[in-house]
């Protein structure tokens, strides 16, 4: 995409870096300098996102490249070890920046600079841009950018992003970039350091006492108040009582505006699909393209539409959260409950979104630089019941679990057992995690080190990036591997044709049913019978699982295809009542013994609880993780623990006679 | 370092009272972790006060260098503290 790194004489051309610490408005100087990326991909053998932006200045084309935040040129997670590697060239095919740009967070000088005084030594242009000078000033803090540049031999630019302010000195110096700058002296800091120390700690010693010398005069601290707005809100928000409370309330409206607040935007997408669906079926012949288009296309593209709603607005909380601060308050409030379970406090908001849907929920799982504590998250995400079980807990309960008080009037069976099926998820999940980090992941504690970030108004410009970004990317990744496993199941669910008895009164509903039993599908059904059959399960629900793979959704359509019924929508009253007296009527084959009894649904309702009936999620996993193994890490261990669940649920159930 | 003071010898971290101050004397031990609580500004010296702790009393809230940093009592336990 980039002509040459060099670039020819006609077209200057420049590749330049932007570093500094996680919070430092890193992400609002990238927007303000480059606006939407250009592209955003996978660094080459790394799961490390790479964000590239391209502008002209001056006649000068650069790309500017927003490296992972990071602490030290010392990385400790992969996205560290990605901007160190980036700026030393040693990722292959990727060329050492021609200038890069430390950002330095003016409220936060010692730590940042830090950082900056180890790019000093990467021997490359490099220009400080000074960022938050303007929350510095309500602090009472002012840097002299003048003194802190000659100092440091390294022009310092300050800048306030949001309002452009700074914005065109600092394209001005990346066009004609300084000379790259002196090293570091640090030899009459490290003689003050204990020599038994590793040098890497030496030099972490003597290079904060060099940057304590370097600020002497530099930043001057003006009284402000008795305590600053945003350590008096902290006070309140990580407060025992208080924080939890308030961290229960966002959690709870977090959680409400998945389901509420997306459901329009879902409906109106499925009504659109729908749309169009039957617009393409007035349009083509009744035959087999008919079919695959409505059917298997429409059908698979509805199936990944529907969810960005969902995304887009779980993305927006989080970049909205993650913008003030919020978002490493929540982890530090829930991190010890994660520890007992193997996981960590930045385990939670991904798990958390996981409910509403586990792909947002995987994807939220990059902000945990812990390579394990992120991998182990990801293998439990889908655990969390998310939305697409709702129907079929729904639906299952609303059929045969009977409607009887449990213990107080107010408290009927059917919620107990909706209830039992999300603790089913959470406990197993936790019990995963435990015996995962006992077992595969067994190693020396993770450590936790994590910043607080100052609480500031989040930049609606980054925001609005994230979402986005966030939905983009599904549709692009997730979206096109969907699509081709619904026509997949579609072909297997319809070919080969039926042969029907040529005399029989047979409505389409029953025509459906009979293409379907004589199908690929249907076939598979009758094979896996044996295998199904300690569950409870004839050869039909078995179907309905097979079936059931690109998205667990998908059951009640199969489940009431199978039955003679045609497609079902678990959203009107009529067809789910009607599904129901099909499925309450339903006999093994051959005989008059009910299929559906409480055991068997129940039984259903746990594996759906447990298995990993998600192409989608599989596919952000692999992606997210960089490997196929994970997928069908994931995959395998879900199904045993659904089948061997559901096993349980039955043979007891049966064992007392219910 | 096997012959730095270890913590039972010298008052740590995770000991020190919400709301006090104290100045680190020492990040004990020679691995990613030690010198990580060391890149993030807790040498020797440094004046470190603990803001909080988590509803469940895990981890703790600090204030170093202006800044504020979040770490479990397990590295808390490493950081050997003198009177500020």
């Amino acid at each position: 995409m980039t002509e040459s790194a060099g670039g020819d004489a006609r077209k200057p051309h420049r590749t330049v870096a932007l570093l500094g610490n996680p919070n430092t408005g890193k992400s609002t100087l990238f927007t303000a300098l480059a606006g939407i990326p250009t592209r955003i991909g996978n660094y080459p053998g790394v799961t490390v996102e790479e964000k590239l932006g391209r502008f002209t200045h001056r006649g000068t084309t650069i790309d500017l490249v927003d490296l992972p935040g990071t602490y030290s040129f010392t990385p400790q997670s992969p996205d560290e070890q990605v901007a160190v590697d980036v700026l030393r060239a040693a990722l292959p095919g990727v060329p050492a920046p021609d200038c890069v740009i430390a950002v330095v967070d003016a409220t936060n000088l010692e730590r940042n600079l830090y950082l900056a005084s180890q790019a000093m030594d990467l021997g490359l242009p490099l220009i400080v841009a000074l960022t938050l000078s303007d929350v510095a000033t309500t602090r009472g803090v002012t840097v002299d950018a003048g003194l802190l540049a000659q100092r440091l031999g390294v022009p310092v630019i300050a800048v306030v992003a949001p309002r452009g302010e700074g914005i065109g000195s600092l394209r001005d110096m990346v066009v004609n970039p300084p000379p790259p700058p002196p090293r570091v002296d640090l030899a009459q800091h490290l003689s003050t350091v204990d020599g038994a120390r590793p040098p890497a700690a030496r030099e972490a010693i003597a290079r904060y006492a060099w940057i304590e010398q370097l600020l002497a005069g530099v930043v001057s601290q003006r009284p402000v108040g008795p305590r600053p707005l945003d350590q008096r809100i902290d006070a309140v928000l990580t407060h025992r009582l208080w924080g939890t409370l308030i961290f229960a309330a966002v959690m709870l409206l977090l959680f409400t505006s998945i389901f509420q607040l997306a459901a329009p935007a879902m409906d109106l997408i499925s009504a659109g699909m729908d749309g169009v669906a039957g617009w393409a079926e007035s349009l083509l012949p009744e035959g087999a393209l008919r079919s695959l288009i409505v059917d298997g296309v429409l059908a698979g593209i509805g199936g990944v539409v529907v969810f960005v709603p969902q995304i887009a607005i779980l993305f927006l909380f989080i970049a909205i959260l993650e913008g003030c601060g919020y978002l490493a308050r929540a982890a530090f409030l829930m991190d010890r409950l994660l520890v007992s379970a193997g996981l960590s406090g930045k385990s939670f908001i991904p798990l958390l979104s996981s409910f509403a849907c586990a792909i947002p929920g995987i994807m939220a799982a990059r902000t945990i630089e812990n390579r394990r504590d992120r991998l182990l998250t990801i293998l439990v995400a889908p655990l969390m019941s998310c939305s697409a079980r709702l129907p079929v807990y729904l639906l299952l309960c609303a059929a045969f679990v009977p409607d009887v008080a449990v213990g107080v009037p107010w408290l009927r069976l059917p919620a107990v057992v909706l209830a039992a099926m999300y603790a089913v998820g959470v406990v197993v999940a936790a019990a995963v995690a435990l015996l995962l980090s006992r077992t595969i992941f067994r190693g020396p504690p993770q450590p936790f080190v994590m910043e607080l970030p100052g609480w500031r108004w989040p930049q609606p410009a980054v925001v609005l990036e994230r979402v986005r970004e966030a939905a983009w990317s599904f549709l692009k990744n997730a979206g096109t591997l969907i699509v081709a496993m619904s026509i997949v199941i579609w072909a297997l669910g319809s070919y080969p044709r039926p042969v029907l008895p040529a005399d029989a009164q047979v409505g389409e509903a029953e025509i459906r049913g009979e293409a379907l039993r004589q199908s690929f599908l249907g076939r598979a059904g009758r094979l896996i019978e044996p295998v199904v059959r300690p569950l409870g399960w004839d050869w039909r629900i078995g179907c309905a699982a097979i079936a059931s793979f690109p998205a667990r959704e998908v059951v009640l359509g199969t489940l009431g295809v199978i039955y003679n019924l045609g497609d079902v929508d678990p959203g009107e009253e009529e067809g789910a009542t009607e599904l129901i007296r099909r499925l309450r009527a339903a006999t093994w084959d051959g005989t008059d013994r009910k299929v559906f009894t409480l055991p068997v649904a129940l039984s259903i309702m746990v594996f759906f609880a447990l298995c990993a009936q998600c192409a989608t999620t599989l596919v952000v996993i692999g992606r997210e993780t960089g490997t196929w193994l994970w997928p069908v890490v994931t995959f395998t261990y879900m199904t045993a623990l659904a089948w061997f669940g559901a096993l349980l649920t039955y043979q007891i159930g049966t064992a007392l006679g219910w | 370092m096997a012959r730095r003071n270890s913590p039972e010898q010298q008052p740590s971290l995770a000991r020190l009272p919400v709301g006090a101050s104290a100045r680190v004397a020492d990040v004990v031990g020679v691995d990613p972790t030690a010198l990580r609580l060391l890149e993030m500004g807790l040498t020797p010296g440094i004046t470190v006060r603990v803001i909080g702790r988590a509803p469940l009393g895990d981890p703790l809230e600090l204030e170093v260098r202006g800044y504020r940093l979040s770490i479990r009592d397990a590295e808390a336990a490493r950081v050997a503290v003198a009177p500020a």
